[in-house]
């Protein structure tokens, strides 16, 4: 009896290895590659370490490559991703108590076209949105990725379903009878106790901002307006071993190690961020698990 | 301070088959503290929504003092209303939740200040002004509702079933500390319980609901001694008065093989056939042998001051019905009580005795 458990847990324990090995060992490569120069990389065994000097001279060639262009797609990075953040927040949180909370003609249809359009693959927009930004000129403005981004169905859906599962009724209709209007009962009382979902819904929000690649890719056309993902597809673009004919400028080549630190670059600002506000999103993710 | 009037007041929920609350009428008189009584799910709670607006009125109407509520919203009606689970806001401390509506009305700080803190002394919160409702017992959150409701010195204080989340000894303390402080401040309350004692001892008045239809409304001891129908004097009293079956004959009504004697006026309108014959347990005494309704004691309750008796009548032990008839309650003296699993006989004290229609359950009164 003992014995048949302790196998049981063996053989659990190394499933669970087996899981772990399968998606850290490319983090770890990843982590890896900057420590090594282009011929070591080819040359050592995958999970090798190189140098503190190579990783440190690999990050100083990334950020000054063309004269700090990689910070200037941060900063697109940041403006779009922000701004999209912030506009999302401003529609999907109150868009969600209202279909959660309030009563209107027309509420069942929407939350419907709400779950429809949330499992759309968002990539099948891109094309009408481009011509739809294109006609009123948005193209090449912030606006025309800052615009798309702000509508986040997902978001909608996840206030939703936290306003319906932890907020009581009676919450609200104590504050209509001591006298809030529809506006002072949200901004009262559904939105400080909203800000497990209102950090939710920014963090999910802002990770498919940053980490979008073909809506900034058809909406910008320059290398100053382009976020860090399409700044990383010009980055391969302009590595001779990707693509041998492209022979970018000269003394300014990208190598392997290069590349492998701007993907570690372009991902840390949604690292730092997780961190900083994972107590309050895990907060917002059980919502609803348990009452009071 | 202000009346209340229900007029033919009806409210029908979507896809229900019958109204939740049907044509209600009742008239509150200022300042008077009516409780509205009734069973689990007999429209007690939608009543009181109506008045507070958070419910539509399907059919008639609702006034406070002369003027229609119907069409305002909540906020304009100046109400206050102490909920069931209580619905303090959790993100505020107590002073934000006494003051809360205050703050919406733009009152003043500073006057807001001393309202809180004048309501926090009437309630006993001065200590707890600056914590959060979920660092609260329940007794204090309890509290913490009524100070939100008379922070505001609304015109109607509106209770739905406020004492049900405290232990026994609490509610009946509380009880009576919010059937004085209405007493006190004056204002109209409308109370909701599904709770008899609690409605008996409050009340001013006493509404008695069933499935959406008011009963009767009156003064306790009126609702007790003259209830309209079987079903209000089941429900009011406690222990519940007893319900049986009968027979109207020429000597009186027989219940059972035993005829009781009814008085001439009241035998003169029950006609002959079938009714309901109604028995407080204190109606009811032990008799000698052959001068009473014969019957098997199946437990004693002993309550010190008084006893009561569970008993099975004679006539029952054999029927069908057996196991849906309830026991026969009679209050006796506790130095004298039988022994459980004694035989015993009752004896109707003159004139205790209400007749009620056995169809309808409607009150059989003298002509
Ligand atoms: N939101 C609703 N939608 C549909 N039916 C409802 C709704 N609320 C209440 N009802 C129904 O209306 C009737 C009256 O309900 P109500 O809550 O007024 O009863 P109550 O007297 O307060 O009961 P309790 O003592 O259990 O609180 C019940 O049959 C209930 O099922
Ligand atoms: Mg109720």
């Amino acid at each position: 009896m003992l014995a048949r458990r302790y196998i049981y847990r063996v053989i659990g324990l190394l499933v669970l290895l087996l899981f772990v090995a399968f998606f850290g060992v490319p983090l770890l490569w990843l982590l890896l590659a900057p420590t090594k120069t282009d011929y070591q990389l080819a040359h050592q065994a995958p999970l090798a370490f190189g140098s503190l000097g190579t990783f440190i001279h690999t990050f100083n060639r990334v950020i000054n490559y063309q004269g700090g262009l990689m910070l200037t797609w941060l900063k697109n990075s940041a403006i779009y991703s922000g701004g999209g953040t912030a506009l999302a927040l401003l529609a999907a949180i109150p868009a969600g108590y209202g279909l959660a909370l309030t009563q209107f003609i027309g509420r069942r249809t929407l939350l419907a076209v709400t779950l429809v359009v949330m499992i759309m693959p968002a990539t099948a927009l891109v094309m009408p949105l481009f011509l739809e930004a294109s006609a009123v000129n948005l193209v090449g403005t912030a606006w025309a990725v800052i615009l798309p981004f702000a509508f986040f169905p997902f978001g909608v859906y996840l206030a939703y379903i936290y306003f319906s599962s932890t907020i009581p009724k009676d919450l609200l209709a104590a504050a209509r009878i001591d006298g809030a209007g529809e506006w002072g009962v949200f901004l009262h009382v559904a939105l400080p106790l909203a800000r497990p979902i209102v950090a939710l819904v920014a963090f999910f929000a802002f990770v498919g901002d940053w980490t979008n690649y073909y809506l900034p890719f058809v909406m910008t056309y320059t290398n100053s307006e382009y976020p860090v993902t399409v700044g990383l597809q010009i980055l391969i673009g302009s590595a001779p071993i990707f693509s041998p004919t492209a022979s970018g400028y000269a003394g300014s080549e990208i190598y392997r190690p290069d590349l492998a630190m701007a993907t570690l670059i372009g991902a840390l600002p949604i690292l730092i961020i997780f961190l900083f506000a994972q107590r309050t999103l895990v907060k917002g993710m059980l919502a609803g698990a348990t009452k009071g | 301070m202000a009346t209340v009037t229900f007029k033919g007041a009806s409210r029908i929920y979507p896809r229900a088959k019958n109204p939740a609350v049907n044509e209600l009428n009742l008239e509150i008189r200022d300042g008077e503290f009516i409780v509205l009584v009734g069973p689990s799910g007999c429209g007690k709670t939608t009543s009181l929504r109506m008045l507070a607006g958070l419910e539509p009125v399907d059919a008639g109407d609702i006034f406070i003092d002369e003027r229609s509520v119907v069409r305002l919203p909540p906020r304009e009606r100046d109400i206050a209303m102490v909920f069931q689970n209580y619905a303090l806001y959790p993100h505020m401390d107590v002073a934000g939740n006494l003051g809360f509506a205050l703050k919406i009305a733009k009152v003043k700080k500073s006057e807001i200040k001393t309202r809180v803190a004048e309501a926090a002394k009437i309630l006993d919160l001065e200590d707890y002004l600056d914590r959060k409702p979920g660092q609260l017992s329940g007794g204090q959150r309890q509290r913490v509702a009524m100070g939100r409701a008379i922070v505001r010195q609304p015109r109607v204080f509106l209770m739905d079933e406020p004492l049900s989340n405290l232990d026994a000894k609490l509610r009946v303390a509380t009880r009576s500390e919010i059937a004085a402080l209405q007493r006190r401040l004056g204002v109209t309350t409308v109370y909701v319980t599904h709770d008899q004692v609690e409605a008996m001892t409050m009340g001013d008045r006493v509404a008695v609901m069933k499935d959406g239809v008011l009963q009767q409304v009156d003064v306790p001891s009126v609702l007790y001694d003259s209830p309209v129908n079987a079903f209000v004097a089941g429900f009011i009293g406690s222990p519940a008065m007893n319900l049986v079956e009968g027979t109207v004959g020429s000597e009186g009504v027989a219940i059972g093989s035993t005829v009781v004697a009814v008085p001439r006026a009241l035998k003169d309108t029950a006609g002959t056939g079938k009714v309901t014959v109604g028995l407080r347990p204190e109606s009811l005494e032990l008799a000698g042998e052959g001068a009473g309704i014969p019957a098997v004691v199946n437990l004693v309750e002993e309550l010190g001051a008084e006893a009561y008796i569970y008993a099975r009548l004679a006539h029952h032990v054999d029927q069908a019905t057996f196991a849906a008839t309830p026991d026969f309650i009679v209050r006796v003296n506790p130095k004298s009580a039988p022994k459980s699993g004694s035989a015993v006989e009752l004896h109707v004290k003159p004139d205790s005795m209400l007749l009620f229609d056995a169809d309808s359950g409607a009150r059989i009164t003298a002509a």
